[in-house]
């Protein structure tokens, strides 16, 4: 383990994190409603603990994957402590346990909001909360990577760790590169999206907002009622396609990009996504169709609630809190299983699914016909027996920190749907849950206990549970190492 | 550049590494997926996993993009099928390795037919990289620049040598009478220098020097260093290498002795080469060794299968007082251990075939920059280069005195070859046109121009 090395790229992280806070506070210098102080203080304080670590540039430049696993659980935890800083220094949030979870469930991309109001709060806050949906979404590594190529030489050692699928693979043969095509790729689409919103009459300001809550898959909105506040047909149609978009592998746009046509979308990932989709999307509308004036009407919400969920985004239009029981579990059941792997959502990822599916049809050949040979194969491809055996035990850890999790939110006493879908909420980074985490409720009904072990299942279900989890295990720390 | 390497294997993974270093685009092709997690955490990379034949796999490796291809997998076959397929594909270049001497009979044929632009045959090249060595028996390696006019060797330094804690700025000073050499590079320990006015030699010392073969020759034989001319050479192991070399070695009119174990191929090597004298026997044999004269022998050449056989033959033939040996090690990372007990010669397959395909690919690279290298050498395994330029017409360090061009204090402009005439660089020395230099940098230079300041 090679601490100094290790200090060296948190030191740059931090300096980056006082760049990505500059966009805030030019919002809040601009809108002056007193909380530039707070960005101020917050860049002064990330440059003054950065700049000397950043200094202390390691001679050994490369990365083990021991090293990788610190440096990404380390880099999240402390950029979600600093990114607290904002909400402390301008008052809008008082207590620390709030303020952090606020900004993990931005970095995570999760939503979940413990504001009851958010309305009143200072333009700066609000465009900061968003933002860091935004650079969560692809990675802050990631960004790292893109920004500083002299770190390239073995990050994909981080990339890898931060990525979210069971497997991460490079577009680019160099990593500096992968990392430069993956963000151009996320800004080009963020960009064309807050064009089309503002094309559909939403002020800059809100345009912007979602365009940032959608792109990270994130949630966070500045109106209480989420984009149902608008009841703005053309920007919920714009936001529900381009959650969708940013919930599928971005392999497909290096592709399309390089002129493979329709030959990009043509993998079994991408195609569940969509089936799973619209299925749902129509199983959901005939549901509900009784609450709403017309077949259409019904389609509009329930497609919406879908692709928000699905992408692990958040976002509302309707209290689906209050729609038939079938809706409720089959939204719970794609909270679970999220988008694609490779893209900014969260979930057990769809090529995960695929996978289990696979696994367990061949299981079950295997008991008629035990001599035969069987292998696991997606798109042509053969799918390795490590990666069988580490996508079971993904979803073996998933299952016990989602137990876990709605055992520690009931132990505030609120009831099995709340407990249960807050913990799958957030294990999956997606933000509004069912019961008094609903679109309509918050998450600021917990104890500070259950918002911080609430906390940690976001950064946990971002990072998949490996690296965090790595920095618990003994032999890490051990001597010889 | 963009390059394809076919094949993971030791090979593949060490020029991987050193193309990546030099800022290149790396893919690699394998069918192991072993092979390709191990290097996927090591280099930064593309990972194809796939038969290089195969042409789905070359799309997705990226071959119609492709400046070079290199094909350095187990087998010949699939090496020439892959360069064919990646050219067809409208990869630029491609470089096959191919062992077997059966189609090095017909391999302008082949070239041709199979659109493979540069053959690879790593037995030859250790062949003359060894006969090299026989040639100049006294330094550890040899290198040669401006056409054969400068020479690059090293010594080690012992206890009580006559360099032995010598400032090199009092060199010439308190020693008048020794030739003047370019002190090029220093190994001590795991460290590369490059050697300023300050630097103190000491014992253990592995040291570069440049000059023309005349002067670096009497230079060694007056720091005692010197070994005369090799007339004859006992080899053990009857393989490839040992074809090709001894071929080499009777046409310099050295007579060669081959130990082999086994009968029958023993037998087949007498019949390809009638003027070796071939014995049958086990190598590692003292007694052996011994009984056929092998202190009477100018040289030692091990050559067998296992390195260890190797060495511990190469450190008996030293003990005997055998002038040159020289062991084939296939552990790159056991080369300067095996400096340290005194086989100074030793060689490794994988370095020299990886430094024959770096070469090609820096010629091609160059091909793009009229300012590039002409030829490099990795000098200590990769710690330190010799690069060789030549001054372009209009390159801005032209007619300045050197004193004033500020050199990088991690390299050195070691020798200016103008108009024929070797010459070490002093201070008012300036470049000209069409000079020929040579250069010892630690770390990347692409061109002249990047050593000075």
């Amino acid at each position: 383990m090679n601490g100094r090395l290790i200090l060296g790229i948190l030191g740059r992280l931090m300096v980056l994190e006082a760049a990505m806070m500059l966009p805030s506070l030019g919002v809040a210098l601009a809108y002056r409603e007193g909380d530039a102080a707070g960005f101020v203080w917050t860049i002064l304080i990330l440059l003054a603990v950065g700049l000397p670590a950043m200094l202390l540039s390691p001679a050994r430049r490369e990365v083990c994957t021991r090293e990788g696993l610190v440096v990404v659980s380390l880099a999240w935890v402390l950029m979600s402590m600093f990114g607290a800083l904002p909400f402390l220094f301008s008052g809008s949030i008082s207590s620390p346990v709030d303020a952090l979870f606020e900004t993990v469930s931005g970095f995570t991309t999760t939503g979940a909001s413990i504001l009851p109001e958010v309305e009143g709060l200072p333009h700066g806050i609000l465009f900061w909360r968003s933002f860091t949906h935004w650079v969560g979404g692809m990675g802050v590594l990631v960004l790292t990577l893109a920004v500083m190529p002299k770190l390239s030489g073995r990050g994909s050692v981080l990339a890898r760790a931060e990525s979210p699928g069971p497997t991460f693979s490079k577009v680019a043969p160099r990593m500096h590169d992968t990392a430069r095509v993956m963000y151009a790729i996320y800004t080009g689409m963020t960009l064309l999206q807050l064009g089309l919103m503002l094309l559909s009459d939403l002020p800059l300001f809100d345009a912007a907002i979602h365009t940032l809550g959608t792109a990270g898959t994130g949630g966070f909105s500045n109106r209480n009622l989420s984009m149902g506040a608008y009841n703005n047909p053309w920007a919920e149609m714009i936001t529900m396609v381009f959650m969708l978009l940013f919930g599928m592998n971005f392999v497909v746009y290096v592709r399309l990009l390089r002129g493979d046509g329709w030959k990009s979308f043509r993998s079994a990932e991408v195609g569940a996504y969509w089936a799973m989709a619209a299925v749902s999307t129509l199983l959901i509308a005939v549901q509900i169709l009784p609450e709403y004036s017309s077949f259409l009407s019904a389609l509009r919400y329930s497609s919406f609630q879908v692709s928000s969920i699905m992408s692990t985004t958040g976002y509302a239009t309707a209290n689906f809190a209050l729609w038939p029981q079938f809706t409720h579990v089959l939204l719970l059941l794609l909270m679970v299983v999220g988008a694609c792997a490779g893209s900014t959502s969260g979930g057990i990822k769809v090529s995960r699914v695929v996978i289990l599916g696979k696994a367990m049809a061949r299981e079950i050949g295997q008991a008629v016909a035990p001599r035969k040979v069987r292998l696991i194969k997606m798109d042509g491809r053969l799918i390795s027996e490590q990666t069988v055996r580490s996508v079971l035990v993904f979803l073996f850890i998933y299952i016990a920190f989602l137990f876990l999790g709605t055992l520690a939110a009931s132990s505030d006493g609120h009831d099995f749907v709340s407990s249960f879908s807050a913990a799958a909420s957030c294990l999956s980074n997606i933000g509004p849950g069912l019961g008094v985490v609903g679109p309509a409720g918050n998450y600021g009904v917990f104890s500070p206990a259950v918002k911080m072990f609430l906390s940690f299942l976001m950064l946990a279900g971002r990072l998949e549970f490996i690296p965090l989890l790595a920095l618990f295990h003994r032999e890490l720390w051990g001597k010889g190492h | 550049m963009r390059i394809i390497i076919i094949g993971d294997g030791k090979v593949g993974h060490s020029i991987a590494e050193a193309l990546i270093t030099e800022g290149h685009e790396v893919t690699i092709v394998d069918r192991s997926e072993t092979a390709l997690l191990r290097s996927r955490d090591t280099l930064d990379a593309m990972m194809v996993k796939g038969n290089g034949v195969n042409v789905d796999t070359l799309m997705e490796a990226g071959a119609p993009m492709a400046d070079i291809v290199i094909a350095v997998t187990v087998s010949d076959e699939i090496n020439m099928l892959s360069c064919l397929t990646a050219k067809r594909l409208g990869a630029r270049y491609a470089i096959a390795r191919i062992r077997d001497p059966e189609y090095h009979k017909s391999l302008s044929f082949l070239m041709r037919e199979l659109l493979i632009d540069y053959v690879i045959n790593p037995e030859r090249l250790m062949a003359q990289e060894i006969s090299r060595m026989l040639r100049y028996p006294f330094t550890g390696s040899v290198e040669t620049f401006a056409r054969g006019r400068v020479e690059l060797m090293d010594f080690r330094l012992a206890q009580g040598d006559l360099l032995e804690g010598m400032a090199l700025k009092d060199l010439y000073t308190k020693k008048p009478e020794l030739p003047r050499v370019l002190f090029a590079a220093v190994e001590r320990g795991e460290e590369a220098l490059i050697p300023k006015g300050d630097t103190v030699l000491q014992a253990e010392d592995r040291v570069f020097v440049a000059a023309d073969v005349l002067t670096i020759t009497r230079f060694f034989k007056a720091i005692g260093k010197y070994i005369s001319g090799i007339k004859s050479v006992m080899v053990l192991g009857a393989g490839r290498i040992t074809y090709y070399l001894s071929e080499l070695l009777l046409d310099m009119n050295i007579k060669v002795s081959v130990v082999e174990l086994e009968e029958k191929r023993a037998a087949e090597f007498k019949e390809m080469l009638p003027q070796a004298s071939v014995i049958v026997g086990d190598g590692t044999d003292q007694e052996l060794l011994i009984s056929e004269g092998l202190d009477h022998f100018d040289a030692f050449v091990t050559l067998s299968g296992l390195d260890e056989e190797n060495i511990m033959a190469g450190l008996y033939a030293k003990r005997l007082g055998v002038r040159k040996v020289v062991v084939k090690n296939s552990r790159d990372n056991y080369m300067d251990l095996l400096g340290a007990m005194g086989l100074e010669s030793a060689v490794s397959i994988r370095r020299v075939t990886g430094n024959a395909i770096l070469r090609t690919v820096r010629t091609r690279a160059a091909a793009k920059k009229a300012d590039a290298a002409e030829r490099l050498y990795r000098l200590m395994d990769g710690a330190a280069e010799a690069l060789e330029f030549i001054v372009q017409d209009d390159a801005p360090y032209i007619n300045v005195p050197l004193r004033e061009l500020k050199v990088k204090p991690e390299a050195l402009l070691a020798v200016i070859v103008r108009e024929g005439q070797v010459r070490v660089p002093f201070g008012g020395d300036s470049l000209q046109p069409r000079d020929s230099v040579v250069v010892i940098v630690k770390g990347g230079v692409q061109t002249l121009g990047d050593i000075f300041r």
